[in-house]
């Protein structure tokens, strides 16, 4: 077991490295210097603006090979940095982009994890229920209800949520958000109700095929002849034998709740880590880009070992070499 | 169970209704309710917050109010009118040896920058100090300063020796890391004088210029000029994990900033120590709110005996909320949480009905101010350009002539911006002196017989060009590549095809248009110009030859070169405003009439929309501060807004019996499967 993590742990870091040396191809070879410097600091800034931008983020250094100081490169530079997480300033506006990223983190958990959270309860409860009266009217008009809700853009669900909700009904603020406990709540109910709604059609399908194939095992035959209730075969028998292929998808959204959501955020003016990444490309910041696209890669890969011990975890059959 | 299940399903109940009843759509605390806080929305952050170097709407909206001018704008008068800001007096010119001019500002005694730890650094537990002729210097200084990155440093440079002192700086910290490393007020003082900056003492600057620019006073009106205290450019560095002076102001304003968290919040708050507030005796023109305006000001309320006399700001605080998707920005001033706003497309034929609030707006009391802003959106002819250019002669001329006959400006507004716009004459707005309302160009209205005839006399009978027999093939090139553009362009494309000019529309990369441009590869374009202050030299100069843009790189993307023209402009530019001046100004028109480098499309309309309980707005046209002269009468509003956002509950109880009626059946079917 150990072993399996070292050795997955050192194939992660080589991925880590592959995916640094694409980000170096693209944003440091693609992108010139002093077109960078030149898109923060407007066509007529003078030379020496120019000039003292580009070494204050370290852009002036030879790329790949320093005869004086063979490790004094760009190269090496981006790659120590981004192992050490040390990210440097914003080329937009160079504030430090660490100290950005700790200011967004609240924000978007405060919204990623009670959406997460209320999504798989509410997800495996209401596929349970379809799939307890799978082959019934309540089953079919799941179906449609799902697939209705899945068909819909998720723009949709915002702006008629913003419409409903806030406009018409006034329960909620249509947008904005405020970190201090007394008002949070109101601002995230509107995302999570339209976060939930957009979510849960493809939740439930998939919950309840998985549960489906379950219960036509041998093993529920088997509880359901020693006299075991439907609800008791449902939750004891059914719900855990099929957490493998449901565990697969929810472990490895956990480490996305750190990215937060890029259109929630946008919409409903939550000044999270999703709303910094569009920000980022909206001004062309690339030092922030670049440190996003790196920490959505370390994510994922995090995910994916996740998911591999989950397993073990959720059914002892599970060995891992 | 079945009992236990009623009992669940109440419980939801209640805990449902108890959630609801704390439901509500207000985004602030209930504290705030009866303080005078304005609400405005922004979508994209400011850029920065350095008076040198902001040049954007929402930095200015911000800065505006933390950065004090020396010079001002009187609220309410207009033609717009400089009144005296951190100066006494508004300074003459006064004509010295070899045609040079001075102004000599005298600054008030007893102002105060903002209480700011970085005056340490002048001495030990200081919090501020007594602003100097020397801050203004200090801020001269930081414009020609080629590391800060001024944007009017070319403008400025008419002050004798900023040039000099920016290349000086740039040379010794080229030659001298030891110096680039030096606190920046060693530095300059290491690299000074600006010959034309002279501190003539604690509260006496003298502005020499090299030639006469009577504008320049309007310069002292925009924060680009607005004192800065050394202590906090030094202090706020960006390094180490200090914050850049960009993202911390320390200024003289009558608001000082208490949050910066640019991408979701930006609060102001009334300053203690500004002079208005220290000195109300003085009745300083920039800290009372005026008592006179124009006529019609009685009856927009704007001259309220309440107001006239009293010491500013009136607000406690302005907080900015980021809204980055209009729609919903507009849903919330609606509802009453922002205070004022502009009014988004979609909406427009809900609020306005010709030109006036709607009966529904009207009920709400909801306030809508129109000003012309002080602008002009043009399509330009590339007069470099063989074929529609000066080298095309009497032939290009003509052409021009006629396909400025081709567009419909007013069309134009009405189908693409609401009808936000007049139609345009000449490239003076109303509002400028030398605009004259009664001035209709003979080129500017649709007249496509007219148009027909000077193409055949043009030689392009029916688009085609007599010479070579082949049809005119003309070329629109813009940066601008959305869909929303194209319908735009495609306008123009339709008006001159109905001539018979087929004109192809070139959308392109903006890198790959200002190469264009660079190169002088372009024929016609659309552009648009907002005056920096109100003076016809500053939409005449887009025409003048020095300003080309190919050439010089210059605003003038005409690159109309015109020697009579020239000469009548630089008489314009320097002479007060008089009859002569107006006579000037004609002569000039007339000349742009002819010649057609431009086809005028119109002055755009800002239509302001407000509440009720917002006293005193009067849109300003140039982006100019005008929060301190702002009220609000809290308790109406917090009633108001409580009245309009009381929550609609029956969909609640609808929901909790819709669960009930699912839940139920589902219940009972589960209890039968499982006996």
């Amino acid at each position: 077991m150990l072993a399996y993590v070292v050795r997955r742990l050192a194939y992660g870091f080589v991925t880590v490295l592959g995916v640094l040396l694409f980000l170096f191809v693209l944003f440091f070879l693609v992108a010139q210097p002093e077109d960078i410097a030149r898109k923060a600091l407007g066509e007529k800034a003078p030379r020496e603006a120019i000039a003292q931008w580009i070494t204050n983020h370290g852009y002036d250094k030879p790329r790949f090979w320093n005869a004086d100081a063979p490790a004094d490169t760009m190269l090496v530079d981006h790659f120590t940095r981004m192992l050490t997480f040390d990210f440097g300033n914003s080329d937009a506006d160079d504030t430090p982009i660490s100290q950005r990223l700790r200011e967004g983190i609240g924000p978007s958990l405060s919204l990623s994890v009670p959406l997460f959270v209320l999504g798989i309860v509410l997800g495996i409860s209401l596929s349970l229920l379809v799939a307890f009266f799978r082959e019934t009217t309540i089953d079919r008009m799941g179906v449609v209800l799902c697939v209705l809700a899945m068909s819909v853009s998720a723009v949709l669900y915002i702006i008629g949520g913003q419409y409903l909700l806030g406009k018409l009904l006034r329960w909620f603020p249509i947008s904005g958000f405020d970190p201090s406990p007394d008002v949070v709540l109101r601002f995230l109910a509107l995302p999570v109700v339209v976060g939930l709604l957009a979510g849960v059609g493809g939740d439930v399908r998939f919950y309840r095929t998985v549960f489906v194939e379950e219960t036509s095992r041998d093993y529920v035959r088997t509880a359901r002849a020693k006299g075991a209730g439907e609800g008791r075969v449902m939750v004891r028998h059914v719900l855990r034998n099929a957490m493998i292929p449901i565990l697969t998808q929810i472990v490895i959204a956990i480490p996305f709740l750190f990215t937060g959501s890029i259109l929630l955020e946008s919409f409903f003016g939550i000044p999270g880590l999703g709303s910094i990444t569009v920000d980022a490309i909206n001004a062309n910041d690339f030092a922030t880009l670049r440190t996003m696209v790196y920490i959505g890669s370390l994510l994922f890969i995090a995910g994916q070992i996740l998911t591999d011990l989950s397993y073990t975890w959720a059914d002892p059959r599970v060995r891992l070499e | 169970l079945k009992r236990t299940a009623v009992a669940a399903l109440l419980a939801a109940h209640f805990v449902l209704a108890a959630l609801l009843a704390a439901c509500t759509n207000n985004p602030y605390p209930v504290s705030d309710d009866a303080a005078k806080v304005l609400y405005l929305p922004f979508d994209d952050p400011p850029k920065t917050l350095d008076p040198q170097v902001a040049y954007s709407t929402i930095d200015h909206a911000v800065i505006g109010n933390l950065y004090d001018t020396l010079l001002e704008y009187h609220y309410l008068k207009r033609p717009l009118e400089l009144i005296p800001g951190l100066a006494e007096d508004v300074p003459s010119p006064r004509a010295e040896a070899d045609g040079r001019v001075a102004y000599t500002f005298r600054i008030r005694h007893g102002l105060r920058f903002h209480d700011d730890p970085c005056f340490a650094l002048g001495g030990e537990g200081r919090s501020t100090r007594e602003v100097t002729a020397s801050d203004v210097a200090f801020a001269l200084a930081r414009v020609g300063d080629p590391l800060v990155n001024s944007p009017v440093l070319e403008t400025l440079e008419k002050i004798v020796g900023l040039k000099q002192f920016g290349e000086r700086l740039a040379e010794r910290r080229g030659a001298d890391p030891a110096f680039a490393a030096l606190r920046i007020d060693a530095q300059y003082e290491a690299a000074a004088p600006i010959e034309g900056v002279r501190v003539r003492g604690p509260h006496e600057l003298e502005i020499v210029l090299g030639e006469p620019y009577p504008q320049i006073v309007y310069w002292f009106a925009m924060p680009f000029t607005a004192p800065v205290p050394w202590e906090a450019v030094a202090a706020y560095d960006g390094r180490e994990g200090r914050p850049s002076f960009a993202e911390h102001p320390v200024g003289t304003g009558p608001f000082r900033l208490a949050r910066y968290d640019k991408r979701a919040r930006i609060v102001l708050e009334a300053n203690p120590t500004w002079y208005g507030v220290l000195h109300p005796e003085w009745q300083a023109p920039g800290a009372v709110y005026p008592a006179q305006g124009e006529p019609e000001d009685a009856a927009r309320g704007l001259l309220d005996g309440r107001y006239a006399g009293r010491p500013l700001p009136f607000l406690e605080r302005i907080e900015m909320r980021r809204d980055k998707e209009d729609i919903p920005a507009f849903s919330k001033f609606l509802q009453g949480y922002y205070d004022a706003s502009g009014i988004i497309q979609e909406s427009f034929d809900r609020i306005v009905h010709e030109g006036e609030l709607s009966e529904e707006m009207r009920a709400a009391d909801m306030k809508l101010v129109k000003g012309v802003t002080p602008a002009v959106y043009y399509l330009g002819f590339n007069m470099d350009d063989p074929l529609v250019g000066a080298a095309g002669g009497e032939r290009a001329r003509k052409l021009r002539q006629a396909m400025s006959l081709a567009i419909d400006a007013k069309e134009y507004a009405r189908l693409f911006m609401n009808g936000r716009g007049i139609p345009a004459q000449s490239p003076i707005p109303p509002g400028i002196f030398g605009y004259d309302a009664a001035y209709a160009n003979p080129y500017r209205r649709v007249d496509l017989e007219r148009a027909r005839a000077l193409l055949r006399e043009a030689g392009y009978a029916d688009g085609v060009d007599a010479q070579s027999g082949k049809p005119l093939h003309l070329s629109f090139d813009t940066p601008d590549t959305s869909a929303r553009a194209m319908l735009r362009f495609q306008f123009f494309a339709n008006a001159w095809k109905r001539i018979g000019i087929d004109v192809e529309i070139a959308a392109t990369s903006y890198n790959q248009f200002q190469d264009k441009v660079r190169r002088g590869a372009f024929q016609l374009f659309m552009w648009g110009w907002v005056a920096d202050y109100p003076d016809p030299e500053n939409f005449l100069f887009l025409l003048w030859t020095q300003m080309g843009r190919t050439k010089s790189g210059g605003p003038n993307t005409a690159n109309f070169s015109h020697p009579g023209y020239d000469a009548l402009f630089l008489e314009m530019k320097n002479r007060p405003n008089d009859a002569r001046r107006e006579d000037l100004i004609r002569e000039l028109r007339a000349i742009v009439e002819r010649e057609r480098p431009w086809i005028e499309l119109f002055h755009p309309e800002d239509y302001a929309l407000y509440h009720g309980w917002l006293a005193n707005v009067k849109p300003m046209g140039l982006s100019v501060p005008t929060s301190k002269y702002r009220d609000i009468d809290a308790p109406a509003r917090a009633r108001l807004r409580a009245e309009r956002n009381r929550p609609v509950r029956w969909p609640a109880a609808l929901l909790v019996a819709a669960f009930v009626a699912v839940l139920v059946p589902t219940v009972r079917t589960y209890l039968r499967e499982r006996q």
